[in-house]
């Protein structure tokens, strides 16, 4: 088979259906990836219409451009959009589009999943651009302080559109953060070992396990407050239990660690295009692994660096303190890593470079201000001033959007295929450069001669008059910078000639097929021996078109790709991608349905949704496996191996195991929360623990043991080609003794009592969805068993299962167990 | 899965170490603590006691993955985890320092 007969057969197994209805069905990276990417601009194009409504409101002392009401809802939702809406989603989209490319595979680990998530941003994001369309926008700062934003200080629906629109969006970035873990961790080039992983995806690794770990306390945070709204379970309020403070920790648990999950990408795609511009390798790939994973998990130890006004005591304080200034470690590390990168390259100033420098300069300035304000004397001088607002842009805009504007300019070539042509993007970049500046290093000045955040009007005689005035002209001279880009990647996209492949020079292997890519990215998988595999070898673009690696023969018809060992790199079994489907973007609609429920009050339509989830997702498994054993296929150069569906842990396996892992931060969170009011909320003890008695522990400890066992002895009679029944039959009867364990909690107490009563009722809701979750599960092994799915060799299904349902009791115990231990105690 | 466990447990371990002397801090300082009979001396005990241990444990995993015994048999995460090892070493001195430095509750 040549190599054009070859690409007509792969395009036909692994590209979307034609015309718009194939953009809603389609589950292949490259589409998704750049649907990502344009609505993810287009927000940008939202949030920044906003930042240069509240420039025109400052420009000028008294000004009548806006009221406070509307003014409100300006800022918070220009910090939402960009924070959301933008940042996250766009390097989600790039990572999207790119990763797979990078690591020498066709798709990411699992393309529905992909689809699903981002349409639940497209929903999730519609939402919150209706309601600021309505006048009906969240107005409480984009963090949502309570009481601000609780019912006292927002009683309308506004901030119940921030709270439900933002958790429907998280979705998609849990959903795209497991993907893309099992993605690096699996889905590579055979040969790609973890020394071998291009940088950028030791980058969106430890971005990926940070979103898994950062997200769920927000989720959790938005879920209370949201309770303590529609239901009014009072977990922030003071008077009933609850501390609006317990916000602020959840809140920040996620807020301090995002700013890094924003800058961790970029400084993936400064490791990537830096090298390629300076015509060098990367100085100290190993110092920059370990500085990207300590960066990403110390980020996680400075939450508390925002609460410094809060009335923390010194050795808090000094705690948060002494981790901020130990955070600049490691990125000092990246940067003069990067900086030796240069040095001993031959730097050349393309546009992608002009952007690095920019990003140098400016992130450097906005790291100085962050060490700064993490000195607790001076935090407490400039806390809720416009040095803070500066500092942040600086970071953000700096350490994010700049490095950004490189990967575009970087990758522009591939995606369009065409010649580089960047005549009129040099000029966005100096205005861009100068506007910022002109904007943000003004606005420090502001904040040190007191001007605080999120004041609608300035005072004449104040000092800050000529200073807000020059920094909204230079905020316009970057939005016409920022239009300028847009202008210009129009230009690129419509009327430049065609390019050739690979205009760079770079190595990696996203160069090594068409520009634009085809939708099965590779005709077949490279044997990858360095990180640099088209500097080695420089015909093996060819050659792969030519079907010489691995799952070059695209006779079976199926959309096919290798997973690999994790530390080795060696292929391990083959997977079968599913194919197109309409079913994620249904399952987000009716997902959709539990948030618009809960916001518009229909509460009958939010257990109906859940249920409608449930069934699609059950249909969406069904579509998965097979019901013979069909032993060892041939992957090519000789190699046999086995389907995915005959490894004891299957890629799905691994998807299960990291969406639990942020399940398990989210319930850690919960349980802090609950420790946190016992500890320091005002207004406690409760008036009356829990009573256990003993039905509820009896049914807890009973059904632990029967879910437990019975999913092992499920698994021991698949292995021996034998009927699961007796198993899963007492797996489903630990499980329903648990949920009726959980029920108990709920029966002897009210949920709006007191904080500790709403407590029990999340921790009792939470043991009884997941023992629901995993029974139903359970009830879909069975039908899974009777229609021939389940074998000795096809156990992996079960082992997904087990998964759950371990988790499910692991849940109980430790829930129901702090739900009754202050009694016992006491 | 192995190598993955060498690169994230000490640093991992950091955090949780770090986030319970902050959350034992706090129990010292409330009310809690009181009813139960103790005073700040001993709170102060168990915090130094709490980074102690803390600082040991990080100990443990520099020595274990200097062991043959358990070290990466790839060249490239032997040296990444030892690296994050001595990180996560250094950032339990240095983060948890204020438990013998500062006022506890002031």
């Amino acid at each position: 088979m040549n190599a054009l007969r070859r690409h007509r057969a792969l395009e036909r197994i692994w590209a979307s259906r034609p015309g718009w209805r194939g953009k809603l069905t389609t589950v292949n990276n490259n589409d998704i990836g750049l649907m990502f990417l344009s609505l993810a601009v287009t927000f940008f194009a939202v949030g920044g219409i906003l930042a240069m409504l509240i420039r025109a409101q400052l420009a000028t002392p008294r000004s009548a451009f806006m009221g406070p009401d509307v003014y409100n809802q300006v800022f918070t939702m220009h910090g939402t959009v960009m924070m959301f809406l933008f940042a996250i989603p766009l390097f989600e989209g790039l990572t999207v589009y790119l990763l797979p490319k990078m690591l020498g595979t066709r798709d990411l680990a699992f393309p529905r999943l992909s689809a699903f998530g981002f349409w639940c941003y497209a929903f999730g994001g519609s939402l919150l651009i209706v309601s600021l369309l309505a006048g009906i926008a969240p107005e409480s700062g984009w963090f949502m302080y309570p009481p601000l934003s609780s019912t006292l200080g927002s009683p309308g629906i506004n901030a119940d559109f921030w709270l439900l629109g933002i958790t429907f969006v998280e979705i998609s970035a849990i959903s795209a953060s497991v993907e893309i873990v099992v993605t690096v961790l699996l889905y590579r080039a055979p040969g790609m070992s973890l020394d071998k992983l291009p940088i950028f995806a030791w980058y969106m690794l430890v971005v990926a396990v940070m979103i898994l770990t950062g997200f769920p306390p927000l989720i959790l945070g938005s879920l209370l407050l949201e309770l303590e709204r529609a239901f009014g379970m009072p977990f922030f309020q003071a008077a009933a239990g609850g501390d609006s403070i317990l916000w602020q920790h959840l809140f920040w648990l996620f807020g301090h660690p995002e700013v890094y999950i924003i800058f961790l990408p970029a400084a993936g795609v400064v490791s990537t295009v830096l090298p390629v511009m300076a015509r060098t390798t990367l100085l100290g790939y190993g110092w920059i692994v370990a500085g990207a994973i300590t960066l990403g998990v110390m980020s996680f130890g400075i939450w508390v660096h925002h609460m410094y006004a809060t009335g923390i005591p010194h050795m808090g304080l000094a705690f948060f303190s002494a981790a901020s200034t130990l955070v600049a470690v490691p990125t000092g590390v990246q940067i003069f890593a990067w900086i030796g990168t240069l040095w001993k390259g031959r730097p050349e100033m393309h546009l992608p470079m002009l952007w690095i420098l920019a990003f140098f300069a400016t992130f450097v300035m906005g790291g100085l201000t962050g060490v700064m304000v993490a000195m607790v004397p001076f935090d407490w001088q400039s806390h809720d001033t416009y040095f803070v607002v500066a500092h942040l842009h600086y970071v953000l805009v700096g350490g994010f959007v700049f490095p950004m504007l490189a990967g575009l300019y970087y990758w522009l070539p591939h995606f369009t295929g065409r010649q580089r042509y960047f005549k009129l993007g040099k000029t966005a970049f100096w205005l861009i450069v100068l506007g910022f500046h002109g904007t943000f290093l003004l606005l420090h000045w502001a904040g040190l001669l007191g001007m605080r955040r999120r004041i609608d009007s300035i005072e004449p005689g104040s000092g800050w008059e000529l200073i807000n005035l020059l920094a909204s002209v230079g905020g316009f001279v970057m939005a016409i910078g920022f239009a300028l880009v847009l202008i210009d990647v129009g230009v690129n996209v419509a009327v430049t000639v065609r390019g050739r492949r690979n205009p760079w020079g770079a190595g990696t292997l996203e160069w090594a097929m068409p520009s634009p890519s085809p939708s099965y990215n590779l005709a077949s998988l490279p044997k990858v021996h360095s990180r640099n595999p088209l500097q080695d070898d420089p015909d093996l673009p060819v050659r792969i078109a030519r079907g010489e690696g691995y799952l070059g023969d695209p006779g079976s018809g199926l959309r096919e790709i290798l997973a690999v060992e994790i530390a080795s790199g060696r292929p391990s079994c083959l997977v079968i991608f599913p194919t197109n489907s309409a079913l994620p973007i249904v399952m987000a609609f009716v997902t959709g349905g539990i948030f618009v429920g809960m916001l518009i009050k229909i509460y009958w339509l939010v257990p109906l949704s859940v249920l409608g989830v449930a069934a699609l997702a059950a249909w969406w498994a069904w579509s998965l496996g097979n019901r013979g054993d069909l032993g060892l296929q041939p992957v090519g150069h000789g190699l046999v191996l086995l389907r995915a569906s005959e490894v004891a842990r299957p890629p799905g396996w691994w998807g299960s195991l990291f969406l639990l892992l942020a399940d398990g931060v989210f319930f850690g969170a919960l349980l802090f929360g609950y420790v946190f009011l016992w500890t320091v909320a005002p207004n406690w003890p409760p008036p009356a623990w829990l009573e256990p008695g003993l039905s509820g522990p009896l049914l807890a400890l009973g059904g632990a043991v029967l879910a437990f066992g019975g999913i092992r002895l499920a698994d021991r009679a698949i292995r021996c080609n034998a009927g699961p029944w007796l198993g899963l039959l007492l797996s489903l009867a630990g499980l329903a003794a648990l949920g009726s364990a959980a029920i108990t909690v709920l029966a002897r107490t009210t949920h709006d009592a007191h904080a500790y009563d709403a407590t029990l009722w999340v921790v009792a809701g939470y043991v009884v969805f997941h023992a629901a979750v995993a029974g139903l599960m359970t009830v879909f092994l069975v039908l899974r068993a009777g229609a021939g799915y389940l074998s000795a060799r096809r156990i992996g299904e079960a082992r997904i299962v087990r998964l759950w349902i371990d988790y499910a009791v692991a849940a109980a115990v430790l829930g129901l167990g702090a739900a009754w231990l202050p009694e016992v105690l006491t | 899965m192995t190598d993955i466990l060498r690169l994230s447990l000490p640093l991992t371990a950091w955090l949780a170490a770090f986030s319970a002397v902050y959350g034992l801090q706090g129990l010292v300082c409330s009310d809690r603590w009181a009813e139960a009979g103790l005073d700040l001396t001993a709170g102060r005990i168990a915090l130094t006691t709490a980074w102690a241990a803390a600082v040991a444990l990080q100990l443990v995993f520099l020595v274990v993955l200097h062991s043959p015994r358990f070290t990466s048999r790839s060249a490239f995460v032997h040296g990444v985890s030892r690296t994050l090892a001595v990180a996560a070493l250094v950032a339990t001195l240095w983060t948890l320092l204020p438990v013998v430095t500062t006022s506890a509750c002031l």
